[in-house]
């Protein structure tokens, strides 16, 4: 398939580019990197201290054999250590990142089995009640910043009602039912805006299929309208959902860092945000590499899904 | 471009105007910090009451409103100088300067916007500084797109084509011609920028990595107020209504921005329409499969009421072919979707009867309907490979024909369309059903098309334009298909086309149709031989020859259906016009041997 061949392609293009920038950025921006990881309160650090973590990152060498070096590892599974307690960067994150991806995946369901049937039937009663309080309820939705909704939800569900704890993480292995309690609430902040968005995008993309030639004639057919909605609208419909869908996806992969901060919970974003206030260059260096990776590797699985369910791609 | 809608207008002009004149207000200073009477409650002094070091909160939350707004304008404008620089440059110029402007814009979309921005505020620290420059690069690509598109589309047209001919230099084409016309695309391109960067500024300044303390931003606000929410939770409250309200009036107005840019006009509202008066009796039918009176479509229109098909009668018989010719607009396909209950949204029946077997299709509520539609009526559509759904199979579509009419097995099913796909004369009916309508040719999806309509056996077929997607060659072999079908079967068949010869060679009788009415109807034969309308002769004077002189076309065009004069529909356009034709609308007159004319002069033409 050498459709297929060219989008893998572009992809590893891609995850490279994003590889040099964040190596790059780091080297080539004004100021020194040791240098401003050891000032403490504006106090300049002794140059003897700044030589030796120098000599630690690796920064005294040219930046080119730097970046060779850099590409070996990464090559080899390693993303180097952390500044702050010298644990390897990789397991760091591959202890995080099953987390946020499943505060992601749990959001994602929520907006899925929210957004799709509002959108349909929205599309389907076109102008009535319906139709005008759902729309109506996803512009406020979408108006609502994502960390404005979890400080809410905090403070109605935690500290006025006390049903939930304000925020936090077990795993599912020490205690279930306390996993999914905590895992609830961030997961419906997340939804809220984004069931908003599946649901907007579903309304329009059934509202312009409905209005396709080949609508009409399942209905010359003489089809029922359950069957032609499932069956013929549905099916070309979703197809622009899932790409909007998977889009955002990728951007909940960095976006989540409001929700796991509001929620206290210690997922990828979460390790970034500490990386970025603590200066640990090689954990923001290795989390922004692998969100990046991941949000390239989303794109080009929503390329496939759509081979699936478009033929015309596959012979594209 | 139309008008922007005013309820969003006035509600960010009025957020701006308080941002703007916030520092000639009454208002405490915002910085002012009183500890004794932190989270004081609401007074008269402090309407909003005091914050955790005993600030004004509604002095911040004005304040705030300058700080957001300031940003998210500084850094939309950035974005949209960047962008549009960039995108005019990669547009114009090609070559290098296309790949870098259009191409690096890919790798900036690739990192997850927040990602990319904390990325850029740990490099360079937290700050308003920082903020406006990390924005502005994260919404360029958006502006680049916009006006590399706008600038692909304007300079393959003609005038700018016209004006490099006349030696304007590129520069001077990108600010006169490209400009203007990528304006309304970038002004909602602005308006998302701006939304987007009041959400990140307060989000970024929420985590403490945006707007430093103490200066007033509801991010901040919003941070601080968490760690009190216990003692003084409306704190918390202020701020995100503030800020939720603000973001809410930006989409709206994004919205708004390009509805109005946006070329399509919206729909009209429908309503709902009352079934059609019952016709006084039910007709004797005799032979005819299908017996149409006084048809009249109606379809509503900002400008009102207009009717597309009026005083529409004919009757089919079995094994007969009518065909249905006149230019577009002549109403002859509304005719046909009136039948089949598949008028477009907006366009009703407004009067009129259809029987077909005893039933009057115009009077038959949805499920009726649903029972005769593919059953004993059925239709074949203009375009196959629109009217065909892509994403199934040709087979599965076939089928699910007699699945909605009949209880068939699967594997019946399967060697019905086997057969079927065999007898529109499609080679290798079993390996073809397994195919995508996108895999077939024009004439093979046609045949489909066919397979499907006859599937259950219809009565009545009606062919709208059936062999217009197709080429020459093709066109004959549907004709003689659909010829053979219909004496195989002694179906009625209602042939709609704008093609004189088609209509010879397939037709049995015709009926011209000109602005929504009939004007002449008869024998094929006859009505070509000696036409009665004058509208028939230029009709029959446009077809090309076979003798191979020049076919005349007829002058003007079409009145518009709100525009109908009040008299002959064709006098306009027509030779033999006179004062009674422009003063009276002529009826259609019953000649012998079912021929009709609706033309006041039919005995100077015969």
């Amino acid at each position: 398939m050498p459709w297929l061949a060219k989008r893998i392609g572009v992809a590893a293009l891609l995850v490279w580019a994003v590889a040099s920038i964040v190596f790059l950025a780091i080297r080539l921006v004004p100021g020194d990197p040791a240098e401003l990881l050891l000032s403490q309160g504006g106090v300049a650090p002794a140059p003897a201290t700044v030589t030796e973590l120098h000599e630690q990152l690796g920064l005294d060498r040219p930046v080119l054999t730097q970046y060779f070096d850099n590409f070996a590892h990464l090559l080899a599974g390693d993303l180097g250590r952390s500044l702050q307690d010298g644990t390897p960067v990789a397991s760091e994150i591959s202890r995080r990142l099953p987390r946020t991806l499943e505060l992601i995946g749990f959001a994602a369901v929520l907006a899925v089995l929210i957004g799709i049937p509002c959108g349909l039937f929205a599309a389907i009663g076109r102008h009535g009640a319906l139709d005008r309080i759902a729309t109506w309820l996803a512009a406020f939705a979408l108006a609502v910043p994502v960390f404005v909704v979890g400080t809410l939800l905090v403070l109605l569900f935690a500290q006025t009602l006390r049903w939930v704890p304000a925020g936090g993480y077990v795993s599912l292995t020490d205690d279930p039912l306390g996993h999914l309690a905590l895992l609830a609430m961030p997961a419906v902040t997340i939804a809220f805006g984004l069931s908003a968005t599946v649901f907007r995008m579903t309304r329009a993309a059934v509202l312009d299929v409905t209005q396709r030639d080949f609508v009409r004639t399942a209905r010359a057919k003489g089809l029922g309208p359950a069957r032609i909605l499932l069956h013929h609208v549905l099916r070309n419909a979703l197809m622009p959902v899932i790409t909007v869908l998977a889009l955002h996806l990728g951007t909940l992969l960095g976006g989540t860092v409001l929700v796991e901060y509001v929620f206290n919970y210690p997922g990828l974003s979460g390790l970034l945000v500490e990386a970025v206030n603590a200066r640990d260059y090689p954990i923001v260096e290795g989390v922004v590499l692998v969100i990046s990776v991941l949000f390239v590797v989303l794109n080009l699985a929503v390329d496939l899904l759509y081979a699936v369910l478009d033929p015309r791609v596959r012979t594209a | 471009m139309k008008r922007v809608r005013r309820g969003p207008l006035i509600a960010i002009a009025a957020i701006a105007l308080v941002a703007l004149l916030v520092p000639l207000l009454p208002l405490a200073d915002p910085l002012h910090m009183d500890v004794v009477h932190h989270l004081s409650p609401p007074s008269l002094q402090y309407p909003l009451g005091q914050d955790e070091y005993g600030r004004d909160v509604l002095s911040r939350l004005l304040w705030g409103a300058r700080t957001s707004l300031a940003v998210a304008a500084a850094s939309a404008s950035l974005a949209c100088l960047f962008g549009t620089a960039l995108g005019l440059a990669g547009g114009f110029m090609r070559g290098v300067a296309e790949l870098v402007a259009v191409r690096s814009m890919d790798i900036v979309l690739c990192f997850p916007p927040l990602l990319l921005a904390l990325l850029i505020v740990m490099l360079l620290g937290p700050g308003a500084a920082t903020l406006i420059p990390v924005l502005a690069v994260l919404y360029t690509p958006g502006f680049v797109r916009v006006v590399y598109a706008g600038v692909l589309s304007v300079r393959s047209q003609d005038y700018v084509e016209a004006m490099r001919a006349l030696g304007a230099g590129p520069s001077r084409i990108m600010l006169r011609t490209i400009l203007p016309n990528v304006a309304g695309p970038l002004l909602v391109q602005f308006s998302l920028a701006a939304a987007a960067a009041v959400v990140l500024e307060s989000g970024l300044s929420f985590l403490g990595l945006g707007v430093v303390p103490p200066a007033p931003s509801w991010g901040l606000m919003i941070g601080a107020a968490r760690a009190t929410m216990n003692q003084a939770p409306l704190l918390l409250v202020w701020p995100c209504a503030a800020l939720s309200l603000t973001i809410l009036a930006m989409n709206a107005l994004c919205d708004a921005l390009r509805d109005a840019v946006d070329p399509h006009t919206q729909p009209a509202r429908l309503r709902r329409h009352a079934q059609p008066p019952p016709p006084p009796s039910r007709p004797a039918t005799g032979t005819a499969v299908l017996d149409v009176r006084n048809l009249m479509v109606e379809i509503d229109t900002p400008h009102g009421t207009i009717q597309p098909v009026r005083d529409v009668s004919f009757t089919v018989r079995a094994g007969e072919t009518l065909a249905i010719v006149g230019e577009s607009g002549s109403g002859k396909t509304l005719t046909g979707l009136a039948i089949m209950g598949l008028l477009p949204p907006a366009a009703f029946v407004g009067q009129g009867s259809a029987w077909l077997q005893g039933h009057n299709l115009l009077r038959l509520d949805d499920a009726g309907f649903r029972r005769v539609r593919g059953g004993v009526l059925s239709m074949i559509f203009q375009d196959p490979l629109s009217s065909l759904n892509p994403v199934h199979r040709i087979g599965t579509q076939i089928a699910e024909a007699m699945h909605a009419h009949f209880e068939v097995a699967h594997f019946e099913a399967k060697e019905e369309v086997a057969a079927l796909l065999d007898r529109v004369g499609m080679p290798d009916p079993e390996r073809r059903a397994r195919a995508y309508p996108h895999e077939l040719s024009g004439g093979m999806r046609q045949r489909a098309m066919i397979a499907m309509a006859i599937a259950n056996d219809p009565r009545l077929l009606i062919a709208d334009e059936p062999t217009t997607a197709l080429d020459v060659t093709i066109q004959a072999q549907v004709l003689d298909l659909l010829g053979d079908l219909q004496r195989e079967f002694r179906m009625g068949l209602v042939f709609i086309s704008h093609s004189l010869p088609l209509v010879a060679e397939i037709a049995d009788r015709v009926l011209v149709m000109y602005a929504g009415e009939i004007v002449e109807q008869g024998d094929v034969r006859e009505v070509f031989a000696a036409p009665m309308h004058p509208y028939t002769v230029a009709l029959l004077q446009s077809a090309p020859r076979d003798d191979g002189t020049l076919p005349v076309s007829i002058p003007g065009a079409v009145p518009l259906p709100h525009a109908m004069p009040p008299g002959c529909g064709f006098a306009p356009r027509c030779g033999l016009r006179e004062a009674a034709c422009e003063a009276q609308h002529p009826p259609l007159v019953e000649l012998a041997s079912g021929r009709a004319t609706r033309c006041l002069r039919w005995r100077e033409l015969a």
